[in-house]
């Protein structure tokens, strides 16, 4: 890599999925989203910055691992269920070889799947010993991966800031979570859905966070204008450094149209066995009330844009790989050229994604960060990786500005998770909250053991309720009923505990079967909320 | 979603039916099942409805019967067969008696069946103003049973009939207001404002109903105790409406840089900076912006930031 680059390119993976714990039942499909994206994401990117690592490939990176998937990666019961899951794998992809003997290229397929998931079975019961957050923490101690923390539960700070306590919560919860995981303090935040709201700065600065990631327009719209645009960071009146996403690299990766993982070679994510294999063959495998799913094996690629797709070929997919990190490459070369003379320190091009993009929607993207990077290492190249903490240590200059209220949302504000498919939660939320901080003044530093275990349990329960992913799920119109079910439940146990918590009248029965379903943040206090 | 093999799902609904709702006739059990794939396409419709009346609530409960879980549907037909009384009330939990021996990976026995419905309201006098973009505001409000009362007390028992409920738009950063006609059977609204990045707050109130004449008022129909034409009842909180484009308009001539390190703050004359000075023009970040993005973003109205990460390819699709 460039020990002196005219800029600087900052690759950002924010890894979340909401808290979905069901130890009453085995039947929700939801819980296969973690198993999902252990298989395609996690284990992938590991695997690769592993490579990395032993290839001696110096690389930078930042993933954003949000409290609920650690908790989720540290529950003894959802690993045993991931083993499970992957047995189950195992056992298709050894029908499906034997299945596919008529046909060489599908059956090669089926063998790549099959070492696949054993694969992953051996890393992570064997190498990892179920243990992933050690796993990244690793590549966080040897410095070439930055972990960042996140909102408590991924609330959405532009629809919980008119209580601020409840942002507050939200950010003392997420760095207490870090601090647990990775026993250090954390630099940055990735607001959830990049939400950023000025009203938080004071927390994130109270909790010590230096940074956070912010939409473009969080920055080209801020006030006064940053010089530099996108391409330095700004600091806001209190005291916190935003980075903003660059255009130009973000719709080269997402564009629907042209962006990099619509590329022919590439697997194609909606022609799944789940849905074309032989029902009664592949009845074991799908949802238990006999409903076709994804299983994950996949025999095609994208083709065209045509319904006859071709088999997939895993070497026309790295030629592609090959061929679109060149591109990638070239364009930031390009992009740093051009700024760079314009600009009193060099730019940095921020580029925030969602981590499960990479791998379980766009299969490929794991390999694809990979062989960029060895490029970026290898090759004649103007800039360098970097993570934002070590941008800032090396440029602490940064130009005062207030970032805009902004969401990396459709539109860029709050349209996704406020709506009228949706608004009707909102005063749910605001409610509980509110309560919460009632109860926490009604019972400050509560001596009773029950009381105060009710206590934290309403702080569970209404930091569960806030997860932006209900609303989203509710916009997007998949798994609505889940979604809704979910404020539901956490609502009703909120109130519920509210209600006998101020009656002086506890179910201890019922809070324990409850604590039981939602025992997340076993450290919280509900007294952050006073 | 709760995947059950059918026939084991509708085993464990019958023997938990039995065991839990003895009162509850085999007919309405039949209704409830049968219903179920009926109801659902429609829960999103009822559910909107219900923000507007309150007899809408019993059906949205109803429709919740639908979930799959044998245990919750019982509880939720409970809840059903005592609509009348549950309005106010949140929660229920029904003790079900699980004698089955507990089959799944986590091998934990849950005793307690949960039923919730969200409550329809929370009788509080409340007005919340959110913005959803830079130019439209969202609001939701409710009057407590007692501020009613009290406002019945003082104006009459057909106080709500004789007036209707105004939402007034307090734009405080430029200094005008303008007033919005509702009605009692919303209680959510969303307003479009013309001005960004500015500080809202709403105000709730009612005026007597208004006969116009082509037009022009002719009388406004008071009671005796009505003798006003407005009656506030109460205001929101205040927010600002986020920025929506570039602010070329607010030109500087100084930059002010801070050392996070040191916290020592720094100016710098626009002017000095490399690229304008080397074109030796003041002001002129809009000529910055044109070399970094070729006035592309400069336009919120040419989709400059129509956001992929929502669009389509994104984790939020596992959901």
């Amino acid at each position: 890599m460039n020990k002196n680059p005219k800029g600087y390119v900052s690759f950002v993976l924010h890894a979340h999925l909401p808290f979905i714990h069901h130890p009453e039942s085995d039947d929700y499909l939801e819980e296969q989203w973690l198993f999902e994206a252990i298989s395609e994401t996690y284990i992938p990117l590991l695997r690769n910055y592993k490579k990395l690592v032993d290839e001696k490939v110096d690389f930078r990176i930042t993933m954003s691992m949000t409290p609920p998937l650690l908790w989720m990666l540290d529950n003894k019961l959802l690993q045993k269920k991931y083993i499970h899951y992957l047995n189950e794998h195992i056992e298709l992809c050894e029908k499906e070889v034997k299945r596919t003997a008529y046909d060489s290229r599908l059956n090669e397929l089926s063998k790549y799947y099959l070492n696949r998931y054993s694969d992953d079975l051996h890393l992570f019961k064997d190498v990892f010993k179920c243990d992933l957050i050690s796993a990244f923490k690793h590549f966080q101690d040897i410095g070439v991966l930055e972990i960042i923390t996140c909102g408590a539960t991924h609330g959405f700070f532009p629809i919980l800031f008119v209580n601020e306590k409840t942002i507050k919560a939200q950010i003392a919860v997420g760095v207490q979570t870090y601090k647990k995981y990775f026993g250090r303090q954390p630099r940055g935040i990735w607001l959830p859905e990049c939400g950023y709201v000025p009203e938080a700065d004071k927390y994130l600065k109270e909790f010590g966070i230096e940074y956070a990631i912010v939409e473009s327009h969080g920055i080209l719209y801020a006030d006064p204008t940053p010089v530099y645009g996108t391409f330095a960071p700004i600091v806001s009146p209190g005291g916190l450094i935003a980075f903003g996403r660059d255009m130009e690299s973000s719709r080269q990766v997402w564009s629907s149209i042209n962006g990099y993982p619509g590329d022919f070679n590439y697997r194609e994510f909606y022609r799944d066995i789940g849905y074309e294999a032989d029902y009664d063959y592949i009845k074991p495998y799908i949802a238990h009330d006999g409903v076709r799913v994804n299983t994950g094996i996949k025999y095609y690629r994208i083709t065209g844009k045509t319904d006859q797709k071709d088999y997939y070929n895993l070497q026309w997919a790295q030629d592609s790989i090959n061929m679109q990190t060149g591109h990638f490459f070239d364009s930031r070369v390009k992009q740093i050229n051009e700024v760079a003379p314009y600009m009193d320190h060099p730019p940095i091009i921020l580029c925030p994604y969602d981590a499960e993009l990479y791998g379980h929607w766009w299969y490929e993207g794991p390999d694809w960060l990979y062989t960029l990077f060895k490029k970026i290492h290898y090759d004649d190249c103007n800039f360098a990786l970097i993570t934002p903490s070590e941008y800032i240590d090396k440029y602490p200059n940064i130009q005062i500005c207030s970032p805009c209220r902004s969401s990396w949302g459709a539109n860029g504000y709050n349209e996704v998770w406020l709506n009228p498919s949706n608004d009707y939660v909102h005063r749910h939320l605001h409610k509980a909250g509110d309560r919460m901080v009632e109860l926490a003044h009604l019972f400050p530093n509560e001596q009773d053991e029950l009381k105060r275990f009710a206590l934290n349990q309403c702080a569970r329960e209404l930091l569960l309720a806030q997860s932006s992913d209900w609303l989203f799920i509710i916009t997007n119109n998949t798994m609505v009923d889940y979604a809704k079910k979910r404020i539901k439940d956490h609502i009703g146990r909120f109130t519920k505990l509210y209600e006998e918590i101020k009656r002086d009248k506890i179910d201890e029965k019922y809070l324990n079967e409850i604590y039981r379903k939602d025992k997340i943040f076993d450290d919280i206090d509900y007294m952050i909320y006073y | 979603m709760p995947r059950k093999a059918k026939e084991e799902k509708e085993k464990l609904e019958e023997k938990a039916v039995k065991k839990v709702t003895k009162t509850v006739k085999s007919s309405k059990e039949k209704v409830a099942k049968t219903s179920k794939s009926k109801k659902a396409p429609t829960i999103s419709k009822e559910e909107k409805e219900s923000k507007k009346t309150a007899k809408v609530k019993t059906k949205a409960s109803k429709t919740t019967a639908k979930t799959k879980n044998a245990t919750k549907k019982v509880a939720a037909k409970k809840t059903t067969t005592k609509k009348a009384s549950t309005k106010t009330k949140v929660s229920k939990t029904t003790s079900v008696s699980k004698e089955e021996k507990v089959n799944t990976i986590s091998g934990e026995k849950f005793e307690i069946a949960e039923y919730y419905d969200l409550p329809y309201r929370y009788n509080q006098t409340v007005v919340k103003l959110l913005y959803q973009t830079p130019t439209t505001l969202f609001i939701y409000w409710d009057i407590s049973v007692k501020d009613s009362e009290k406002l019945k007390e003082k104006y009459g028992e057909d106080f709500f009939e004789k007036t209707r409920p105004v939402l007034i738009v307090h734009n405080e950063t430029k200094g005008y207001s303008f007033e919005v006609e509702i009605n009692d059977f919303a209680n959510c609204w969303y307003l479009n404002v013309k001005d960004s990045k500015c500080n809202y707050k709403i105000e709730l109130g009612r005026r007597p109903f208004e006969v116009t004449y082509q037009g022009e008022v002719t009388s406004v129909k008071t009671t005796p105790k009505i003798n006003t034409n407005y009656i506030p009842i109460t205001y929101s909180n205040t927010i600002e409406s986020p920025n929506d484009h570039v602010l070329l308009e607010k030109a500087q001539e100084m930059l002010y840089f801070r050392n996070v390190k040191t916290n020592e703050v720094t100016s710098k004359n626009i002017a000095t900076l490399t690229y304008l000075k080397s074109i030796g023009k003041i002001y002129q970040v809009n000529e910055l912006y044109k070399k970094f993005y070729n006035e592309e973003i400069l336009d919120y109205s040419k989709g400059g930031f129509s956001n992929p990460s929502s669009g389509g390819l994104s984790s939020s699709s596992f959901k």
